[in-house]
C-alpha cells in the first residue's frame, strides 16, 4: 500500500528552484531516506510534506488524501527538526507531552505515554529538566520523544542526528532504525550522510540540485548507480571516476588514458560499443582495485601518492597519468609514498558513464 | 549569561583611580539621594520647620534636619482639601491603560514585523520609529487640534491615546528584537505538534514575556512621569499627579508642604514598582541584546 505519494512537485523561492519535478512513493511502514548534499532541496521537500512551506506546484498525497492545502495540524504528521526546536521554557515532560496536550488527551494518559516514550529513549530520569540543562544527544532524544508519543501516518526526520558527535551518531543510527521497525510508522528521513542513508533506509532517494537522481534500495544505489554523480556521492571512500576515451582496435575495445591503456572485458566492451560514446568515465570502487608491486598484463603503472590507515583497511592513493586512483587494500600493505606500483581493476564491478551526460552505460 | 572575573593587575595608577572612583561614587550617591531625603523630610515637617536651616559651621544645628516631630497633615490636606485621590486614580488609569494598549498593539505588530517578509518592510519600520524623532512640543499643537475635534481633550481615553501614540513605536522596535531572538522553528514545531498558527504564536509568548513585562513598566513610567501631555491634552478635567502638583504653585502662595507630599505620593508607587520587579526588568531589557 502506498502511504505517501509526491507527484510532480516543484518548489521555487522567488527565482531559485529548490525542488524540480519530484516524484516519489513510499510504501506503508517503509523507511525512506532522502540523501543529498547541503542545498539540494531536502529540507524544502520535508517542509512541504509537513505543511510549513507552500507547494509551488504538484500534489502530495498521504494515503489517498491530497494534503496540499491542509494546515500542519490537519495532516497527521510528526516532524523532528535539525536544530531540535524544543520549547525552551517547558520541561522535558511538557515538551514530549505537547502534541498530546494539543490533542486534548486526558492528563493521566499523557503522563503515562510520556513516561513510555521517555523510557524507550532512556531519558526517563530527565523528565523534569529544561532543554537548556541537556546535552546535544539528550535534546535530540527529547525531540524524537515528542514525535513518537503519537502514532501519526508519517514521521519526518530532517537531519536529526547531524549535530551529534560521531560515536553518538553511530549509536543513534541503530537505535532510530530499531525504533522505526518497532513502531512501524512510515518514515521519511533526510540526511546528507551517505553512510546514514545506506545503513538505515529501506529505500534511498538521492537528490542533487533539486532533482531526484535515483530511488532504490541501498544495495541498488551502491552497486548500480544510475549516473556518475550518484556513483561519486554514495560510498566512502568515493568511487574512482576516471575520464578516458574509448577506441576499437580489431576485436578489442580499449580505454585510452594519459597514463595507461586498458582493454575492456566483453560485458563492458559491448556496452561501450552500443552506447556509441567516445568519451567515457570508468567507475571503479576502491575496494575493486588491486594493488601489486609486480607488473602483469594489462596493469596500470603508477606511483604511491599517499596512504591513509582507515582502521581495518588501508586507503592508498596512486598517481597515474595525472589522475588519482584510490585503492582500498590490506592495512599491512607495504607500499610507501613515492614507491612505484601497479594497479588492476575488477571489471565485474566496474561501471562506465558517459563523460558528457554522466549517465550510466553499464 | 557569561559572567567571569576580569583579570586585573595592581599598579600605582590603578589604585589611585580606584580611590578617585570611590570618591566620585560617594559624591554621586549624595547628589542623587539628597533631594529625596529633603523631599520626604520636608513633606512631614511644619512649614516653619522645613525652612529652618542651620548657620554655616553650626554642626549641632544639622540635627534639626533629621530630628523633628513628623506630621502627616500635608498628606491629609492633599486628599481632603485637594482631590489628589482622583488625580492618583487618573494617573493610574492613564499610565496602566496606555501601557496595556501599547503592549497589546505593539506585541502583535512586532510579531508580524519579525515573522513576515513583505515589500517595504524596512521603510515601514523606519517610518514607525521616525514618528518618535520629532520632540513632543513640536507635535503637541496639531495633536491638540486633532484631539479637540474628536472631543478627547480633557478625558482619560484622550490621555491614554496620546501616551499610546508615543509608546507604540518604541514597543514595536523593542519587542521585534525579542521576537527575532525566538527561532521560528519553535513555532513550526508547535504546528507539527498539532497547534494552529495562532496557538503556536501563543506558545512562544512566555519566551518573550520578560521583554513584554519590562516594556510594560517602561510605558507606565513614561505616562506616569509625563507632564506635557497631562497639562495640554489632559487639560484641567483629566488631571494626573504631575499636572496637579504644578497647580499647587499659585502666584501668591507656593504650598511647599503639599508640593513635597505630592512629590512623595508621585514617586513612591514607581519606586516600589521598580524595587519589586528590578530583577525581571534587567532580565527583560538585556534579553534582546544577548544571543545564547
Ligand atoms: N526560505 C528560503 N528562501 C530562499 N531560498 C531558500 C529558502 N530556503 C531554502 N532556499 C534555497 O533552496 C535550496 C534548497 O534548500 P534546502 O531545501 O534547505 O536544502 P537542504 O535541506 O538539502 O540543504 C537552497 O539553494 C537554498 O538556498
Ligand atoms: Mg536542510
Amino acid at each position: 500500500m502506498v502511504a505517501l505519494k509526491i507527484e510532480n512537485v516543484w518548489k521555487y523561492y522567488g527565482d531559485t528552484v529548490a525542488v524540480r519535478d519530484l516524484n516519489l512513493e513510499c510504501d506503508d511502514g517503509e523507511f525512506v531516506c532522502m540523501l543529498g548534499p547541503s542545498g539540494c532541496g531536502k529540507s524544502s521537500t520535508m517542509r512541504m510534506l509537513a505543511g510549513l512551506e507552500h507547494i509551488s506546484s504538484g500534489d502530495i498525497l498521504l494515503g489517498d488524501r491530497r494534503i496540499n492545502d491542509l494546515a500542519p495540524k490537519d495532516r497527521d504528521i510528526a516532524m523532528v527538526f535539525e536544530n531540535y526546536a524544543l520549547y525552551p521554557h517547558k520541561t522535558v515532560a511538557e515538551n514530549i507531552g505537547n502534541p498530546l496536550r494539543l490533542a486534548k488527551v486526558a492528563k493521566h494518559e499523557i503522563r503515562k505515554r510520556v513516561q513510555e516514550a521517555a523510557d524507550l529513549l532512556e531519558i526517563g530520569h530527565l523528565l523534569d529538566r529544561k532543554p537548556m540543562e541537556l546535552s546535544g544527544g539528550q535534546k535530540q532524544r527529547v525531540a524524537i520523544g515528542r514525535v513518537i508519543v503519537r502514532q501519526p501516518q508519517i514521521y519526518l526526520f530532517d537531519e536529526p542526528i547531524a549535530h551529534l558527535d560521531a560515536k553518538l551518531r553511530a549509536r543513534m543510527r541503530s537505535e532510530l532504525k530499531h525504533l522505526q521497525q518497532h513502531l512501524g510508522v512510515t518514515t521519511v528521513y533526510v540526511t546528507h550522510d551517505q553512510l546514514e542513508a545506506l545503513s538505515m533506509a529501506d529505500r534511498i532517494a538521492v537528490m542533487h540540485e533539486g532533482v531526484l537522481q535515483q530511488f532504490g534500495t541501498p544495495a541498488e544505489i551502491y552497486s548500480n548507480p544510475v549516473n556518475a554523480w550518484v556513483a561519486g556521492f554514495v560510498g566512502e571512500p568515493a568511487m574512482n571516476l576516471i575520464a578516458c576515451s574509448c577506441a576499437q582496435e580489431g576485436n578489442a575495445v580499449n580505454l585510452m588514458h594519459d597514463g595507461f591503456k586498458i582493454t575492456l572485458d566483453d560485458r563492458l566492451a559491448k556496452a561501450a560499443l552500443s552506447s556509441g560514446e567516445r568519451d567515457l568515465r570508468l567507475g571503479v570502487r576502491p575496494e575493486n582495485v588491486r594493488l601489486t608491486a609486480d607488473p602483469d598484463d594489462g596493469m596500470i603503472a603508477g606511483t604511491v601518492f599517499s596512504r591513509q590507515l582507515l582502521g581495518s583497511d588501508m586507503l592508498v592513493d596512486v598517481l597515474s597519468g595525472g589522475d588519482h586512483i584510490r585503492v582500498r587494500t590490506d592495512p599491512k600493505s607495504p607500499f610507501e609514498a613515492d614507491e612505484k606500483c601497479y594497479v588492476s581493476f575488477d571489471f565485474d564491478h566496474a561501471h562506465l558513464f558517459s563523460a558528457e551526460t554522466g549517465i550510466s552505460i553499464v | 549569561m557569561a559572567s567571569r572575573d576580569i583579570v586585573q593587575y595592581d599598579t600605582g595608577l590603578s589604585r589611585l583611580l580606584s580611590v578617585l572612583a570611590k570618591v566620585f561614587l560617594a559624591a554621586y550617591v549624595v547628589w542623587t539621594i539628597l533631594p529625596f531625603v529633603i523631599m520626604i523630610g520636608s513633606s512631614m515637617k511644619d512649614l516653619l520647620q522645613a525652612f529652618t536651616l542651620p548657620e554655616v559651621g553650626d554642626w549641632a544645628g544639622t540635627s534639626a534636619l533629621v530630628h523633628f516631630t513628623p506630621t502627616f497633615k500635608h498628606y491629609v490636606a492633599l486628599f481632603t482639601e485637594e482631590s489628589f485621590g482622583t488625580y492618583l486614580s487618573n494617573s493610574l488609569l492613564a499610565s496602566v491603560g496606555s501601557a496595556l494598549l501599547a503592549v497589546i498593539l505593539g506585541t502583535s505588530c512586532a510579531y508580524s514585523m519579525s515573522r513576515y517578509e513583505f515589500r517595504g518592510k524596512k521603510d515601514l519600520l523606519f517610518w514607525i520609529i521616525s514618528t518618535r524623532m520629532a520632540p513632543v512640543v513640536a507635535v503637541i499643537v496639531p495633536l491638540y487640534a486633532i484631539f479637540r475635534n474628536f472631543g478627547l481633550v480633557g478625558t482619560i481615553p484622550g490621555l491614554i491615546l496620546a501616551y499610546t501614540t508615543f509608546n507604540l513605536p518604541f514597543a514595536i522596535w523593542m519587542l521585534k528584537g525579542f521576537f527575532d531572538n525566538v527561532p521560528y522553528a519553535v513555532e513550526e514545531a508547535a504546528q507539527c505538534d498539532g497547534a494552529t498558527r495562532f496557538q503556536a504564536t501563543l506558545m512562544i509568548l512566555p519566551l518573550v514575556a520578560p521583554g513584554i513585562g519590562a516594556f510594560l513598566v517602561l510605558c507606565i513610567l513614561f505616562a506616569w512621569n509625563d507632564f506635557l501631555f497631562a497639562t495640554i491634552i489632559g487639560s484641567g478635567a483629566a488631571k494626573t499627579l504631575p499636572a496637579a502638583t504644578k497647580e499647587l504653585v499659585q502666584p501668591q502662595n507656593v504650598q511647599w508642604g503639599k508640593i513635597m507630599a505630592a512629590g512623595v505620593v508621585t514617586t513612591a508607587p514607581m519606586m516600589l514598582l521598580g524595587l519589586l520587579i528590578r530583577r525581571y526588568l534587567v532580565a527583560g531589557l538585556t534579553m534582546g541584546a544577548v544571543k545564547e
